[in-house]
């Protein structure tokens, strides 16, 4: 069938209102919409096709909904990712601690999924320093001892938001690479391989 | 049909104005009731109806959990306070509020309408639009609450405030304090519906364990109406929490903030209230059906039935509030209340315009102690055509997904995205089409199906203040035929501006607005030809074959 394939897929978790939709926005359409803020109901999925060294890459994206409703919930859109990201507002602390929540949620049920911390808005940071809410040298720490990459991204200006999902995209392939070398030795390192359709079955 | 409509008196109330005042001399038809079984008026389905029947007022007020023992059987009755009782309310209120908020408040004073009777409506939205989305608070004071038609509160019974219509629910926790005060000193029962009148003002309570919700209005609804739009509210709340959930987390922790996990959705409870102060669907208990060709409506029908998934249980197209199609599972029928909360909260939020919506949803009177899981969006970027496919499995997304996908290759397969664009260009009909001079505009419901239909408002109800008060009338005379205690079949009504007729039967319900220049005579004879019009375009503007899976 002509369903659409997913390689990789990819979860944005953090509180409401760090600009979760607006990354995805961004990257998918490139654009930055104005106007009243609209939380997100549930989640929403968009696939994107990119190419990584030649080779194409589906990621499927789920872009949560921060509020605190759907927490009980979250399992169901995270469970399986290959990356996360796990976003907090650069002018909001608040945030960042609802970050380190989805972080240790991650690790406790979703060992091989990779995070990536994204502090949002840096534009902010831009028009006033003393704006941010928390050290970056903090965050830093926390980043390495998490083993999680770390990127400030702007939606409104586009800043490293295509670097970041680029690297997820990247990652994802390197590690398929060393999954299948392995494989090929009959060391089978790897977790079983979630691979979604759009339409039907494959196997 | 004609003879039905007997000769009554046409009443106006004091100012030229509407005035649902019980003890007013009421017109009430002696004849019996006529001519079209249930199942056999214009719009009933031929195959069965696509909804749970319902009795509108009456269906939204029974209990929607196995929780009946504890219900009480005085649903609806009204507090009417006479003058002493008034006093009395009015000093415990004062004495209440002094102990409370440091200050006294005199509750007739308060309940007073202010000066300006009449507002902008216009600016009013533009304020409170801006009031939520920059989340801002406005100033509570009284002066300010008089600005509004209706306010709406929502607290817990620990008096905790969760939903306020305007304003702040931090700034209003004081205010909630007093209606608190007021519920328990009304003993408003579990279940139970009270409400004071207080010249102008109605303050209806509504308790539904572990809520009370509150309206206070100026509107001239009856209190039967008001407490409909509560109860609204309230599972609307239900749709996002479930009852099970709602309840044992206030069992759990009785002064629970549940503001907390409501979050973000203020917007669609705001967003239901305008729509209900706008939208004869609330009113009607029923769904109103895009007018489209028979013919395409049924090739789309089938697109939909034939996109089907084991986990599916409703496939519904629509387009702004209208009904496009809805196929279901045998066996399994939507409740229109349920309906009308996926409208409503599909039209509170634009983010469902990209990408695919997955998100858990409770249809409170289909089943108030689960989730549904809905996948919804967009069939195309600048389309108003929005489809919503319900499933029971929260983890089949691809598969649901998957079922778009092919509903849409169908659609383009046998090039009906087109005749459907076209369709979509005229949502609405005129009055003219039906070619009665005097008509202006009118409601007419199948009860059997469900389904209403009604044209475009026109002139002279240009302005959205104009549209309201028309829907006002129909209220009014919606009150009038549902009344608890002496419903009317027919009521003829003169009023200032225009006539109005009326006309509920065991199969139908019909409501007509005439210009002034007609006599009642033409009224009732033009229902005839109004009613042969509707049989004549049935098959256009209701859904008479709903399919199933
Ligand atoms: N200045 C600036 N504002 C941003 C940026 N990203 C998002 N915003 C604003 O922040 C608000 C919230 O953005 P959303 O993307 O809707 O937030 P979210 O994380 O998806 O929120 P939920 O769906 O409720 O979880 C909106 O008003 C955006 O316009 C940014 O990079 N710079
Ligand atoms: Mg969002």
């Amino acid at each position: 069938m002509s369903g659409q394939r997913v390689d990789a897929k990819v979860v944005m978790l953090g509180k409401e209102y760090v600009g979760k939709t607006s990354l995805v926005e961004r990257y998918v359409h490139n654009r930055f919409l104005v106007g009243p803020y609209q939380n997100t109901i549930g989640a929403a999925f968009v696939a994107k096709v990119m190419s990584v060294g030649g080779r194409t890459v589906t990621l499927g994206i789920w872009d949560t909904a921060g509020s605190e409703r759907y927490e009980a919930m979250s399992r169901i859109y995270y469970r399986g990712a290959r990356a996360a990201i796990v976003c907090y507002d650069l002018t909001d602390s608040s945030s960042f601690e609802r970050a380190k929540f989805w972080v240790t949620e991650l690790q406790n049920f979703e060992e091989n999924c990779r995070i990536y911390l994204c502090g949002t808005k840096s534009d902010l940071l831009e028009e006033d320093r003393k704006k941010r809410g928390i050290d970056f040298h903090d965050v830093q720490d926390y980043a390495d001892e998490i083993k999680a990459e770390l990127f400030e991204t702007s939606s409104k200006t586009g800043q490293s938001v295509d670097q970041l999902f680029q690297k997820v995209a990247e990652d994802y392939v390197q590690l398929m690479a060393f999954q299948v070398m392995t494989e090929d030795e009959g060391v089978d390192l790897s977790q079983k391989h979630s691979t979604y359709f759009y339409s039907c079955c494959h196997h | 049909m004609a003879a039905d409509i007997h000769k009554k008196k046409g009443w106006e109330g004091p100012n030229g104005s509407l005035v649902p005042a019980d003890g007013q001399p009421t017109e009430r038809s002696e004849s019996p009731t006529p001519g079209l079984a249930q199942g056999m008026e214009p719009g009933a389905g031929q195959e069965g109806a696509m909804f749970v029947h319902t009795r509108s007022y009456e269906d939204l007020t029974s209990p929607e959990d196995g929780d009946v023992a504890s219900r009480s059987p005085e649903k609806g009755r009204g507090y009417q306070a006479d003058q002493t009782s008034m006093e009395q309310i009015s000093k415990d209120f004062s004495e209440l509020s002094t102990q409370l908020m440091g200050m006294a408040l005199d509750l007739e004073e308060e309940m007073r309408p202010s000066q300006e009777d009449k507002m902008d409506l216009s600016l009013q939205t533009a304020r409170r639009d801006s009031a939520r989305s920059e989340k801002e608070d406005e100033d509570v004071t009284m002066e300010a609450w008089r600005m509004h038609q209706k306010h709406v509160f929502v607290l817990s019974e620990a008096g905790k405030p969760v939903y306020s219509r305007y304003g702040s629910e931090e700034a209003l926790s004081s205010t909630m304090g007093v209606m608190m005060g007021l519920v328990s000193f009304l003993e408003v029962e579990k279940n139970a519906i009270r409400s004071i009148h207080a010249d102008g003002y109605k303050v209806v309570f509504v308790r539904r364990s572990p809520l009370v919700l509150v309206a206070m209005a100026r509107t001239r609804q009856s209190e039967q109406e008001i407490a409909h739009e509560l109860l609204y509210i309230y599972y609307q709340i239900l749709s996002l929490l479930t009852w099970t959930q709602l309840n044992h987390i206030f069992q759990q922790k009785q002064n629970y903030d549940l503001r907390r996990l409501l979050a973000g959705s203020e917007r669609i409870t705001d967003n239901l209230l305008d729509l209900m102060a706008r939208d004869p669907s609330f009113l009607m208990g029923a769904a109103r059906c895009l007018p489209m060709a028979a013919g395409l409506r049924d090739a789309v029908s089938t697109c939909l039935q034939q996109a089907k998934a084991k986990s599916l249980v409703f496939s519904i197209l629509l387009s702004r509030n209208q009904l496009v199609s809805l196929v279901r599972r045998k066996d399994q029928f939507l409740h229109p209340i349920d309906l009308h909360l996926l409208f409503n909260l599909i039209s509170s939020s634009s983010s469902f315009r990209e990408g695919e919506a997955w998100t858990p949803i409770c249809l409170p009177k289909f089943n108030s102690s689960g989730f549904f899981h809905a996948h919804i969006s967009y069939l195309e970027q600048d389309m108003d055509l929005c489809l919503l496919l319900v499933s029971t499995d929260h983890e089949d997304f691809f598969t649901v997904s998957d079922c778009k996908r092919r509903f849409q290759e169908r659609l383009r397969k046998r090039g009906m995205s087109h005749a459907l664009q076209e369709a979509l260009r005229t949502p609405f009909y005129s009055v003219s089409q039906v070619g009665i001079p005097d008509l202006r505009h009118f409601i007419y419901k199948s009860k059997s199906s469900g389904l209403f239909t009604s044209p475009e408002i026109e002139a002279p109800y240009v302005s959205e203040e104009e549209k309201q008060r028309l829907l006002e009338l129909y209220q009014y005379l919606h009150s009038r035929a549902h009344n608890s205690s002496r419903p009317l079949k027919n009521i003829y009504f003169t009023g200032p501006s225009e006539n109005l007729l009326a006309w509920v039967t065991s199969a139908f319900e019909l409501y007509v607005c005439y210009s002034l220049l007609g006599t009642k005579a033409a009224a009732v004879s033009a229902v005839n030809k109004l009613m042969k019009w509707i049989r004549r375009e049935e098959d256009r503007l209701f859904i008479l074959t709903p399919q199933t899976y």
